[in-house]
């Protein structure tokens, strides 16, 4: 198979990964797990656009995956194919969309410095949840006896602090996802996929009762893990 | 598009190839060889890219601290394009046309000389203008062996890929499913799982 197959043919698995996100968000009420990280909170928040070729659809919301427009668009054939994300992890929040066809990260909020729980909450709403594991910040130099230089490096210094502080989560983030994508990588090319994700992933969708217990049993056989729900 | 405020839009490149080991030297020198030199009107060239300071579309006199952030490359994509304003550009077209008719006498104008007159009437208008200029941030993190470019627009990131080959002389390839399948591992029996795959289809016929 050539190159252009394997990519671009194939870069529908983008978005089964967000329905498969989407589907164990529901059933597991927000609480994700992966072989690499344990548990942690992810759910849609937002938005979340479905497409079939050129038909698209655009559900707006706090879960825009609980409309009924959703589910609908899932039994027209329809495939998610943006979602906005909420991510919950180390006491801290982030949200950001992810494009399915690309893996692309778009409007990423990181948590904020000094440790507000949620992006763009008021000042000081949860001061339990102070970051620590960030650089130390060094106080700004005093004017008199300072160079421009010294200040000009200062301000270098913490330009470049900044920047790695941002990078680090950037990176523990991307970490998630891509821990998310093994795994569903795992279930997706082994024999779980047909044996349970599909059957259950039509219960769901068509609005039928899942067995959550037998899901994440099945699961987590799949992946190695013991069982933690 | 900023790397270092506000919420992060970007698109993740994988680099290929092996990073020399005088790489600081040597990047530096190749940084400073493609960093941006400033379109002016009578260039050629309509547009033109090249490196800046990250953040600072303005500071092309790239330094060692600028660029190197412990294992990052950090550096802006600056691209300036001219861009004149068409219905002016027609009408001073016109009076070109039409004065340059009167000094010769004649009625009309050949192919080579209407191209001339018109290269002559834009140069004059972007001497009385500034060409549009957009910066897109870019990191490179080393350890990782991923590019983050801060804009999803295809055409930007095509500059950036063709431009960072140039200056690093290492080969880029965007982020997408398979890309990352790849990077993260895949089993034989996985990627013969792979080419055999089929897209989900939850559609159900109407009764």
């Amino acid at each position: 198979m050539e190159a252009f197959e394997r990519n671009e043919l194939r870069r529908f698995v983008g978005r089964e990964l967000l329905l498969w996100v989407w589907f164990e968000s529901e059933l597991f009420e927000g609480t994700l797990e992966t072989k690499a990280h344990g548990s942690f909170g992810m759910w849609l928040e937002g938005r979340l656009v479905m497409s079939q070729g050129q038909e698209a659809t655009t559900i707006k919301g706090s879960q825009p995956g609980n409309h009924r427009e959703a589910k609908e668009a899932l039994l027209r054939g329809k495939l998610p194919d943006v979602a906005a994300l909420h991510l919950s992890w180390n006491e801290q929040d982030a949200m950001f969309t992810l494009k399915a066809e690309t893996l692309n990260i778009a409007g990423l909020k990181l948590p904020r410095k000094g440790g507000d729980k949620t992006p763009g909450d008021a000042p000081g709403a949860v001061a339990s949840l102070v970051r620590v594991d960030g650089p130390v910040k060094r106080a700004r130099p005093r004017k008199r006896g300072n160079t421009a230089a010294d200040v000009a490096a200062f301000e270098s210094d913490e330009a470049h602090e900044d920047f790695y502080e941002r990078m680090t989560v950037t990176r523990e983030i991307e970490g998630i996802i891509e821990a998310l994508y093994r795994d569903f990588l795992t279930l997706r090319l082994g024999p779980t996929w047909d044996a349970v994700i599909v059957p259950a992933l039509e219960a769901w969708s068509s609005g039928e009762e899942v067995d959550a217990e037998a899901y994440a049993k099945a699961r987590a056989k799949a992946l190695g893990l013991a069982r933690s729900r | 598009m900023p790397a270092l405020r506000g919420s992060l839009t970007y698109a993740r490149f994988f680099v290929a190839g092996d990073v020399p080991e005088d790489f600081r030297e040597k990047y530096m020198r190749a940084i400073r060889l493609r960093a941006m030199k400033p379109i002016e009107p009578d260039d050629e060239e309509l547009e033109r890219s090249g490196w800046c300071k990250v953040g600072e579309p303005f500071e092309i006199e790239l330094r060692y601290e600028d660029v190197f952030y412990n294992e990052y490359v950090n550096l802006g994509l600056r691209t300036d394009k001219w861009r004149l304003p068409a219905s002016i550009l027609k009408q001073r077209l016109r009076e070109a046309e039409a004065a340059y008719l009167e000094k010769k006498g004649r009625e009309r104008l050949g192919r080579a000389e209407k191209t001339e007159l018109k290269e002559v009437v834009s140069r004059k208008l972007r001497k009385q203008t500034s060409p549009a200029t957009r910066m897109i941030d870019l990191s490179w993190s080393m350890n990782e062996g991923v590019v983050r470019f801060f804009s999803h627009a295809e055409k930007a990131g095509a500059q950036m890929m063709e431009i960072f080959t140039k200056t690093f002389g290492l080969r880029l390839v965007p982020e997408a499913p398979y890309t990352l399948a790849a990077r993260l591992g895949l089993s034989k029996a996985q990627e013969s799982t792979w080419e055999e795959l089929e897209m989900i289809l939850l559609e159900k016929e109407e009764a």
